[in-house]
């Protein structure tokens, strides 16, 4: 792959930055950041076509400037759906390119990886440092020996593209930027319907591996699919209807209203049930030891006692 | 504790201070926390060096003296997000809970041993972390602590650490995925060999252990040739050298799948997953037993025994009135009590000292 293809591709590689470090924020690369931004928004995995040196040239600058924009404006909604979209797409590119590529992207992350003719082995602190949070990969699961384990190539593109999206996530606060960037933020700003953060339920009312999922929701951090799956059995266990479970989930950087609403309805339709406590253990997504057997019995325990959990479980 | 059995213990706690052994990596970095009433009254407290820390305890002989596993750009910065984290060692913490005041020490022997496969199979074993870049400790009381300064698990943050301590405890742990069926005819029960690595290498280990020491694990009628024809088997990865249904094989063995996790890792503490929590010094005493929370040479890990070699060395002779009934327990590898309220001994200072911090005895 060509250096600038590289760069356009993967905007936050160092090498992206030597192509904007002259290049100024023009009227153009802002309009292109907010596209960017809007794309994030809206969870749109789709790429643009670069034909001309200038136009990729600008499309990398616009990465650059949309995340001025986003450090200007402070939501981390915003940012993280940004950041959950980007690396979507970069990992649409990462199934398309070839090894090699893939290391140099997987390099910038600390990601590196031996293949011993038959395997793909990994170091298990860069593994458990880039893998999602989900079953599939629990480190239990795997052939661990000697600090190191073997992966599938597959899932070696998405610990990279969980890697991008947690570096995306981090952005530098800005205090005081161009007066063009400013401008830029308050049309997205002006983009966030203001009543959706509305909270539809107390989180202080249920059990603390439930609540902390509340407070992931709401602070916009993009939980797993087991975090997701169980949080949706437990809220419709507890009988609390699809609207409000949409509105609970649209707070998160991924949130699709029609996904949303379907898996609800199959879990109602499948009949799954809230899981006990062992199993949401296996999950690893229990953080107290309420020892109530499942989590709906905690509407069971006195005012005394689930304080005790509480306060224990901090 | 009275007065002046608090200045005795003071005393000692400061002569010990003054030559104990103090090796803490980048003491600079840590955050330190004291306690006298409860384990830790005061945090957010650091020191440049370790000779500074040193004056520290012989001069102020705090009762319980612990540090952060995470290390600082400014320790003593406050709140938490204040001090710059720049990383922290991987700290398992083993522990056992049991009724009473002494009811934990007919346990140690049990947490000893799973401190000891905790090393070996998995920190050693599984992690690839090196001799060097760890630490055994006792914890002064009821447990033993594994202080892991690889640089690797430097970085890793608290859910990440969470993993390890599912990893260890056993946590969503599936050993039927362990087996799956030949697509040769007849069909064969594939499963793990003994040269695996981890939970597949160590359950077909003790599969074996186990079968040899007590064949009716799998079957009574599996004997001698046919025991051997079995174990052949498994190394070799094939399960299926028995005449019982391989569904039945898989049940049998559920029991030995459960003996393989490390249970006493102490989860409700989580001190290896909460970054900001503070774990005893190594080395320093522990005021509810007055024990050295001793740094354990690997090599003699299995025969430490708190009771005679995390003792502090002080051989003057303490006399001591028992205030409630104690139960044996063996100094020095020989047996100790029991006693009954109200009478009197004589013991070495450590272990006068030992009944008097646990408010079991007065000083007379
Ligand atoms: S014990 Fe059950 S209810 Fe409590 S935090 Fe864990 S999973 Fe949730």
């Amino acid at each position: 792959m060509e250096e600038l293809d590289f760069a356009t591709a993967f905007p936050f590689s160092e090498g992206a930055k030597k192509y904007i470090s002259n290049s100024l924020i023009n009227e153009k690369v802002i309009e292109i950041a907010i596209e960017r931004i809007k794309r994030g928004m809206a969870g749109e995995i789709r790429t643009t076509a670069l034909f001309s040196e200038n136009d990729k040239i600008e499309w990398i600058a616009s990465f650059a400037t949309a995340r001025m924009i986003l450090g200007f404006l402070k939501n981390s909604n915003i940012t993280n759906r940004f950041a959950v979209t980007e690396s979507k797409i970069a990992r649409s590119m990462l199934d398309k390119i070839d090894e090699k590529t893939v290391e140099r992207v997987g390099e910038i992350f600390g990601i590196t990886t031996i293949n011993d003719g038959k395997n793909i082995i990994i170091d298990m602190c860069a593994f458990l440092k880039n893998s999602p949070r989900s079953i599939d990969y629990k480190l239990i699961n795997r052939k661990l020996t000697g600090g190191r384990m073997e992966i599938k190539a597959s899932e070696k593109r998405r610990l990279i593209e969980e890697a991008i999206r947690k570096r995306i996530e981090i952005i530098p606060l800005v205090k005081d930027p161009p007066q063009e960037i400013k401008a830029a933020a308050s049309r997205i700003d002006a983009l966030v319907p203001k009543s959706s953060t509305t909270v539809v339920i107390k989180v202080d009312n249920h059990p603390p591996c439930i609540a902390k999922l509340l407070e992931g929701a709401k602070n916009h951090i993009n939980l797993n699919h087991q975090a997701r799956f169980y949080l949706a059995t437990y809220l419709t266990g507890i009988n609390v209807s699809e609207d409000d479970i949409t509105k609970i989930y649209s707070d998160l950087p991924d949130f699709n209203d029609r996904i949303t609403r379907y898996q609800i309805g199959q879990i109602k339709k499948k009949g799954y049930t809230t899981p006990s406590c062992a199993t949401v253990m296996t999950y690893g997504l229990c953080c107290a030891v309420c020892k109530i057997g499942s989590p709906l019995n905690w509407h069971k325990l006195s005012k005394d006692r689930k304080e005790e959990i509480i306060n224990g479980s901090k | 504790m009275d007065q002046n059995e608090r200045k005795f213990a003071s005393e000692v706690f400061s002569e010990y201070y003054k030559g104990a052994k103090i090796e803490i990596p980048k003491i600079e970095q840590r955050e330190f926390g004291f306690g006298n009433i409860k384990k830790i009254d005061a945090r957010h407290l650091s020191f440049g060096t370790r000779e500074e820390f040193r004056k520290y305890l012989v001069n102020n002989t705090p009762l319980f003296v612990s540090h952060s596993a995470s290390y600082y750009e400014f320790p003593s910065g406050t709140p938490m997000v204040r001090k710059g984290f720049l990383g922290a060692d991987l700290v398992f913490d083993l522990d056992i809970h049991a009724e009473g005041k002494y009811g934990a020490y007919e346990k140690l022997e049990a947490v000893k041993s799973d401190a000891v496969r905790l090393l070996k199979d998995f920190i050693m074993g599984d992690f690839g972390v090196k001799k060097e870049n760890l630490i055994v400790v006792f914890s002064g009381n009821r447990g033993y602590h594994i202080h892991i300064r690889d640089e690797r698990f430097r970085s890793l943050m608290g859910e990440e650490r969470r993993e390890l301590v599912d990893y260890v405890m056993g946590n969503g742990l599936n050993y039927r995925e362990f087996f799956s069926l030949s697509d040769t005819k007849p069909q064969r029960l594939l499963g793990p060999t003994p040269s695996e690595g981890g939970y597949r290498g160590r359950f077909a280990k003790e599969t074996i252990r186990a079968v040899r020491e007590k064949p009716s694990t799998i079957s009574k009628t599996l004997k001698e040739d046919k025991l051997e024809f079995f174990i052949k088997g498994i190394e070799e990865g094939n399960w299926s050298r028995t005449s019982i249904a391989y569904e039945d094989v898989i049940k049998r063995l559920g029991a030995i799948a459960q003996t393989l996790p490390v249970s006493s890792v102490d989860t409700d503490a989580g001190v290896t997953q909460d970054l900001s929590k503070l774990i005893r010094v190594p080395n320093s005493i522990h005021g509810e037993t007055g024990f050295i929370a001793r740094v354990i040479d690997i090599a003699n890990l299995e025969n430490f025994d708190p009771f005679n070699d995390a003792l502090v060395n002080d051989k003057k002779s303490i006399k001591i009135e028992f205030l409630e009934d104690v139960p044996e327990l063996r100094f020095r590898k020989e047996t100790v009590g029991k006693f009954k309220k109200g009478d009197i001994a004589e013991f070495e200072t450590p272990i006068s000292m030992f009944y008097l911090l646990k408010s079991s005895a007065k000083m007379r």
